[in-house]
């Protein structure tokens, strides 16, 4: 058995705060194993612990998975972590500020510990010490049909469960339907980039209970309540919704996402409390784990470096295109933001030559003896291609009904320095003509 | 490498005695040669300056025969910047790169524009080989967006062909750039204006783009690895489908640009009076 215990530093006085504590912590571990259980939760140090032994292969072996929970731990605001063959050992080795439970057999390892590291025993710490016992081994050393009598069954049951002697019983944490956590800053925090450490430590839990339950995110809200001391006008506090394109729970992607989002907030008051919520979960299939390193993950990388992108920018910022079936120029294609979904049926074009780029407004040119200038006289190369109608494309336009409807006759004009361009003549009020360049051949 | 340093200086002088062990090496492995001629392995490891530079990255065809005759390695390089300077944007960047665009779509990657000058028309570019599903437009206006959003994208080595309109990028930003460019897959085009030819680049590739009245274009490869280039070269090249419509007449617009102006040109030393002459349109239907 692989027993790791995680203690969480630095928890809130207020009980119900500290058990939500305990449990978002049981739930990161929860993506690991099933195993997990919260050691003492209403005491003054509670402790989570999990037994990891049957995931080792899933992980990829003792070492890496020993790894990535130490890693992961920091940023959770663990401040100690052990390892044991049982539980109570486990939460006994980490009270004690050591690591590693399996240096020496687990009897040497236990002997040595103050009595302040099983709860039970501590419980009885006064009487003991009397007695002239300052370590686990001693009160172990001590005959058991005395102590039986005297001090509580509960003392020589947990230490026979420490010690391996006995059973060990838990009341396993579950897995909560919806994700929902709260976390107090430890200091108030005055402008809105730097509430990303804390919501980087509720991300992790999100990201732990995404994997546990087989899901990805699509959208999550972060919460931040104003501290108490606020001026009136500020507010309670805000709130912010991050959308991705797919699924996914990827904690480094969401969080340069929340980054993005967050440079953008103006915070009114010192923030103390965060919440984060996972507001559209679906499932997420795992990635295949292959022999071989895929090739093909440009597409999926770029979608998501796209998604950074809007996050700075603005959705309408990063486009693809969509064909629109018309034959005027200016809707023929539409630009849509990259996330959304393309229509499912492409839409059809002509074969006729189009530019390449298209000036967003045509730009009247001057004309000299009829004949347009644009840095120099153009040359007609073919034409006219006339294009009408429209008639019955409606739109308001700064609260007037209009109508897009256009007569042009388009040229594919030469110039001798502006290239190939794709200019049109029509007609305005009062029988002018007049010339338009809409786009070049580039 | 470590072999071609210990042969320097080694033809004819002494090996210095404090290094026993790399002459007896070098003894061993010399094979009889002429003077002036070095054995074949060695041979092969020397560039030299009249040749042009090996490809150490890989490269993507430009498409055009007598182009990639030139470029270092047959293609446009991979895992660098090339930059395209041309008098003014949105003359010829989609004429010179469609062929290029054309090879990465048809392998699944995505073509992305940063920040070009003007729309981009995907019914024109669908004549170029691409398609709706393979093609982003950002549009980012700001010199320090275009940057940022280049430098992700390079980063990220996500797109298949990134082309970016940079025209106020310094050059401690091209070079920073290039630096990033070394593990991105896929070839990084900069359009700038060619007013850029004066100032130093980190790109290993710079390209002087102009656009011919005769359905060309005019490329001058003034930075490359390997020795200058001379010249221009011309490539052939009708743009966004026209070559249906283009007459035997239309292919050569600069003879009658000539006798136009041949003919226009007692008015021009004259008055600016309106000529009197009726306007002649040369059409082709």
């Amino acid at each position: 058995m692989l027993w790791a215990a995680l203690l969480p530093d630095k928890l809130p006085s207020d009980e119900s705060r500290r058990t939500e504590a305990t449990s978002g912590l049981a739930t990161w571990c929860l993506q690991f194993t099933p195993r997990v259980a919260v050691i003492e939760p209403l005491s003054e140090s509670p402790a989570v612990v999990m037994e990891v032994e049957s995931s080792i292969r899933l992980f990829g072996g003792k070492r890496k998975l020993v790894e990535r929970v130490r890693d992961e731990c920091g940023d959770l605001g663990v401040h100690q972590l052990a390892w044991a063959p049982t539980s109570l050992a486990a939460v006994a080795v980490a009270r004690s500020g050591a690591s590693n439970g399996f240096s020496k057999p687990l009897e040497q390892v236990l002997d040595g510990l103050p009595l302040e590291t099983l709860a039970s025993v501590a419980a009885h710490r006064a009487t003991l010490v009397r007695l002239g016992c300052q370590t686990l081994g001693q009160v172990r050393a001590l005959p058991r049909g005395g102590m039986s009598r005297r001090f509580d069954a509960e003392l020589l049951g947990s230490l026979d469960r420490a010690y391996g002697l006995r059973p060990e019983a838990h009341a396993w944490a579950e897995l909560p339907e919806t994700f929902h956590q709260k976390l107090e800053l430890m200091a108030r925090v005055e402008l809105a980039p730097a509430m990303l450490f804390g919501a980087r430590r509720l991300l992790l839990q999100m990201t732990g209970w995404l994997a546990a339950r087989h899901c990805g995110v699509t959208a999550f809200t972060l919460r931040w309540c104003h501290d108490a001391m606020r001026s009136k006008s500020a507010g309670d506090g805000g709130e912010m919704t991050v959308r991705t394109a797919q699924p996914t729970r990827d904690l480094e992607h969401l969080t340069r996402l929340l980054a993005e989002h967050l440079s953008k907030v103006q915070l009114l008051a010192p923030v103390g409390d965060l919440e984060l919520i996972a507001a559209d979960v679906q499932s997420l299939e795992d990635k295949g784990l292959t022999l071989f390193p895929e090739p093909q993950q440009a597409g999926e990388s770029l979608a998501l470096v796209l998604e950074r992108i809007a996050a700075r920018l603005g959705p309408d910022k990063v486009l693809r295109p969509v064909i629109t079936e018309d034959h005027r120029i200016e809707w023929m294609c539409h630009w849509q933001p990259a996330p959304e979904p393309r229509p499912r049926k492409p839409g059809r074009t002509v074969d006729i030559p189009q530019p390449t780029f298209v000036l967003p407004e045509p730009l009247r040119l001057a004309t000299r003896a009829d004949r347009p200038l644009y840095q120099g006289v153009l040359i007609m190369l073919a034409g006219p291609h006339r294009v009408e109608g429209g008639w019955w494309d409606r739109t308001v336009v700064d609260g007037q009904a209009e109508t897009r409807n256009v007569a042009r006759d388009y040229w594919v004009a030469l110039s001798e320095h502006a290239g190939v361009l794709w200019v049109f003549q029509t007609r305005l009020a009062n029988d002018e003509a007049a010339w338009f360049l809409h786009g070049t051949f580039a | 490498m470590a072999a071609v340093l210990e042969w320097t200086g080694d033809d004819e002088e002494p090996v210095p005695a404090s290094f026993p062990s790399s002459q007896h090496r070098v003894r061993g492995r010399r094979t009889p040669a002429r003077p002036g001629e070095l054995p074949a392995d060695i041979q092969a490891a020397i560039w030299r300056g009249n040749e042009l530079g090996s490809p150490v990255t890989a490269v993507l065809s430009s498409g055009f025969t007598a182009l990639d005759a030139e470029l270092p390695g047959a293609g446009w390089p991979c895992h660098s910047l090339t930059e395209v300077l041309q008098p003014q944007p949105t003359v010829a960047e989609w004429r010179l790169l469609a062929p290029a665009m054309r090879l990465v779509v048809a392998r699944g990657g995505n073509v992305v524009v940063v920040g070009p000058p003007k729309c981009p028309h995907l019914p024109g570019l669908r004549h170029a080989g691409l398609d709706e599903r393979h093609l982003v437009w950002i549009q980012a206006d700001a010199p320090a967006e275009r940057l940022w959003v280049t430098e992700q994208l390079v980063k990220t080595n996500a797109a298949g062909l990134l082309v970016s309109w940079l025209p106020q990028a310094r050059q401690e930003q091209i070079r920073r750039l290039q630096v990033c460019a070394l593990a991105c897959d896929g070839p990084v085009f900069l359009c700038r204006p060619a007013a850029a030819e004066h100032e130093p680049s980190a790109a290993p590739l710079r390209v002087q783009l102009r656009f011919g009245l005769d359905w060309e274009l005019h490329v001058h490869l003034f930075k490359r690895k390997g020795p200058t280039h001379e010249g221009d070269i011309a490539l052939k090249s009708v743009p966004g489908g026209l070559e249906s419509i283009i007459t035997p007449r239309l292919r050569t617009p600069s003879e009658f640009i000539a006798a136009r102006q041949a003919r226009e040109l007692p008015h021009v030393v004259g008055s600016p009076a309106p000529r009197q002459a009726p306007v002649r349109r040369v059409t082709a239907h």
